[in-house]
C-alpha cells in the first residue's frame, strides 16, 4: 500500500510535496522540483513559504471528515529563478505512521489562465456586439413603428383625401352626363375608385389596425384569424381572458409580435387548427398561440441564419421587458408564448381618427 | 472566472454540467414534470422574475436560460428524446439559478420540473450549489450520520442530506 502511494506520488504528472503539520517539505516529487527549479532532493526540509511566499498556506491539524475532504487554493508561486506562476494548488491531508501529513499538489495554470483571458476578451467583445444589436433592434422596431404610423397618416390625410375629392367630382360630373355609354365608363371610374380606396384602407389598417383602437386586440387578432380561415381553411379557437384595457403602445406591440407568430402559422405550419389565447397575468398580458401543424426541429432551424420571424417575436417581447418561449418538435406542433407587460412600453403618439375607413 | 451570467455564475455552470448527467428515464420525468405544472404559475414566476432585474440582469439571465436550453437539447437529443418540454424546463430553471438565491417561490416553480431528478437543486437545500458547496456539506451529512448512531431519527435526517 505505502509503495503504491510512494508511486502515485512519484509518477503524478502534478507537482506533489509532501509536508508535515509545521509546513517543512519532507517529500517533493520530480514534477515539484522541475516546476519550482530546484535540484533533486533540494527542496527536502524547506518551508512550503519558500514556494509560495508571503502567502498562507492553511494546513489541517486532524483528519476530521472536514478536513479529510481537502482544500483548494489558487495562490502564485515562486519558482527557484523567482518567476511567478499562478498555481492551483489543492491541500490533502494524510494519515502517516509520524502523525499527520500534507500532500499538496500544485499545477501551474499559466496557459489555462491566458486561455480563459483571451476567451473572456472574446466574451466581451460578444457581449458589447450583442449589446449594441440589441439597441439597434429597439432602435429599429421604434422607427418601424413610428415609419408605419407616417405613412398611415399620409394616405389617409392626403392620397384617400384626393381620391375622395376625386369621387365627389365624378358625382358632380354624373350630373352632367346624358350619354348611356358615357354613364357606364363612368359606373367602371368610379368602381375603380372605390377598389383603390379599399385598398388603401386596407393598408392603413395593416399599418396601424383601426380594430386596436375600435375594438381592441382581441378584435384585431380576430380579424387576422378569419383572414386565415377563409384564406386557408385553417379552424381557430380565440380565447380572450384578459379583462385589462391595453395602452395603445402596449396593444400594438402585442398586436404585432402576435401576428408575426400567425404569419409563420400562415406560411410554414400546414396546420388545421389554431389556438390563440390571451389571459392578464401579473401586470401584464400573456399571450399564448399554439397550432397544431407540422412543427419544426429547434435544433436544426434554429441554427440556420435567417429566421427573422422567431427573432422578433423574442426580441419585441424582450424590448419591452417581457419574455417569450417558442418551442416545436417535428410533427408536434409549434408554441409561442409571450408576456408584454401593461406599462413596459413608452407610447407612441396618438394615432390620429380615420374618417375614411 | 468572468461572471457572465451575473453573480450566479458559478451556480448555473454547475447546473448545466449536471444537465450532462441526466439519463434518458429522467428527461422522459423531467418533461412531464414541465408539462404537469400550472403554466400560469409559471407564466407569473417569469414575469416577477423580469419585473426584479435590471436591463442588465435580465440580458445575463436570458443568457443562461439560452445556453441551458441549448444545452438540454443536445442531451435530449443524444437520448433521441424530442420533447420541447425538457429544454424548457432547463431554460426556466438556469433562469431562476441565475436570477435568485434559491429561496424564493418563483425559484422554486421555475426550478420545479428538475428538482424531480435534480435534488440539488431544491429549495430546502438551499438552491443550486457549486460542487465545493456540494463537499462541504456531503461532509456536514457523514458527521451528522457519525452523531447519529444512538439517535436513528438524526440519522435519517443524515442519510437523507447525504444522497445529495
Amino acid at each position: 500500500m505505502k509503495s503504491r502511494f510512494l508511486q502515485l506520488f512519484e509518477y503524478s504528472p502534478d507537482a506533489m510535496v509532501m509536508v508535515d503539520r509545521a509546513g517543512q517539505i519532507h517529500e517533493a516529487n520530480n514534477q515539484a522540483e522541475q516546476l519550482f527549479g530546484y535540484g533533486h532532493n533540494q527542496l527536502r526540509g524547506e518551508s512550503v513559504q519558500r514556494l509560495f511566499p508571503g502567502q498562507s498556506v492553511p494546513l489541517p491539524s486532524g483528519l476530521g471528515p472536514v478536513e479529510r475532504i481537502g482544500r483548494h487554493l489558487d495562490l502564485v508561486g515562486s519558482s527557484s529563478d523567482l518567476r511567478q506562476f499562478p498555481a492551483d494548488v489543492n491541500v490533502i491531508p494524510i494519515q502517516t505512521e509520524r502523525g499527520t501529513a500534507n500532500v499538496i499538489s500544485i499545477r501551474d495554470i499559466t496557459d489555462a489562465q491566458r486561455a480563459q483571458f483571451v476567451l473572456e476578451l472574446g466574451l466581451d467583445t460578444y457581449e458589447a456586439a450583442d449589446l449594441d444589436r440589441h439597441a439597434l433592434l429597439d432602435h429599429l422596431i421604434r422607427a418601424q413603428e413610428e415609419e408605419r404610423g407616417r405613412i398611415a397618416a399620409g394616405i389617409h390625410d392626403d392620397t384617400i383625401q384626393v381620391l375622395a375629392a376625386a369621387n365627389l367630382r365624378l358625382q358632380q360630373l354624373r350630373l352632367r352626363l346624358a350619354d348611356p355609354e358615357e354613364v357606364g365608363i363612368l359606373d367602371k371610374l368610379e368602381q375603380t375608385l372605390r377598389i383603390a380606396l379599399s385598398h388603401l384602407r386596407q393598408l392603413i389598417f395593416d399599418l396601424r389596425p383601426m380594430s386596436l383602437q375600435r375594438g381592441g386586440l382581441a378584435t384585431a387578432l380576430r380579424a387576422v384569424l378569419e383572414e386565415m380561415r377563409s384564406d386557408l381553411g385553417i379552424s381557430y379557437r380565440l380565447d380572450n381572458r384578459c379583462t385589462i384595457e391595453l395602452a395603445p403602445g402596449t396593444a400594438a406591440l402585442i398586436y404585432r409580435t402576435a401576428r408575426e407568430a400567425l404569419v409563420n402559422v400562415r406560411k410554414h405550419a400546414q396546420a388545421k387548427t389554431v389556438r390563440v389565447q390571451l389571459r392578464d397575468v401579473s401586470g401584464g398580458c400573456l399571450v399564448g398561440i399554439v397550432d397544431d401543424g407540422v412543427g419544426y426541429d429547434p435544433a436544426e432551424i434554429e441554427e440556420r441564419p435567417g429566421h427573422i420571424g422567431l427573432s422578433l417575436i423574442r426580441e419585441r417581447a424582450e424590448i419591452a421587458g417581457g419574455w417569450s418561449r417558442i418551442e416545436s418538435m417535428p410533427g408536434g406542433g409549434t408554441t409561442v408564448e409571450f408576456w408584454i407587460p401593461h406599462h413596459g412600453v413608452p407610447e407612441q403618439p396618438e394615432a390620429r381618427h380615420d374618417p375614411a375607413a | 472566472m468572468k461572471p457572465i451570467f451575473g453573480p450566479r455564475t458559478e451556480q448555473v455552470l454547475a447546473f448545466l454540467t449536471e444537465l450532462w448527467n441526466l439519463s434518458p428515464e429522467q428527461i422522459t420525468e423531467v418533461s412531464r414534470a414541465w408539462r404537469k405544472a400550472n403554466d400560469l404559475n409559471r407564466a407569473e414566476a417569469w414575469a416577477q422574475l423580469q419585473r426584479a432585474a435590471s436591463r442588465n440582469e435580465r440580458h445575463r439571465i436570458l443568457a443562461a436560460a439560452a445556453v441551458a436550453r441549448r444545452q438540454a437539447m443536445d442531451v435530449a437529443h443524444l437520448y433521441h428524446r424530442t420533447d420541447w418540454a425538457f429544454w424548457a424546463a432547463a431554460w426556466d430553471a438556469a433562469a431562476a439559478i441565475a436570477a435568485d438565491d434559491g429561496k424564493s417561490q418563483r425559484y422554486e416553480i421555475l426550478t420545479g420540473p428538475l428538482t424531480t431528478v435534480l435534488s440539488s437543486l431544491s429549495r430546502e437545500r438551499g438552491g443550486a450549489q457549486v460542487p465545493a458547496q456540494r463537499g462541504k456539506r456531503r461532509a456536514e451529512a457523514r458527521r451528522d450520520k457519525g452523531r447519529a448512531t444512538a439517535n436513528s431519527a438524526q440519522g435519517d435526517r443524515a442519510r437523507g442530506a447525504h444522497q445529495q
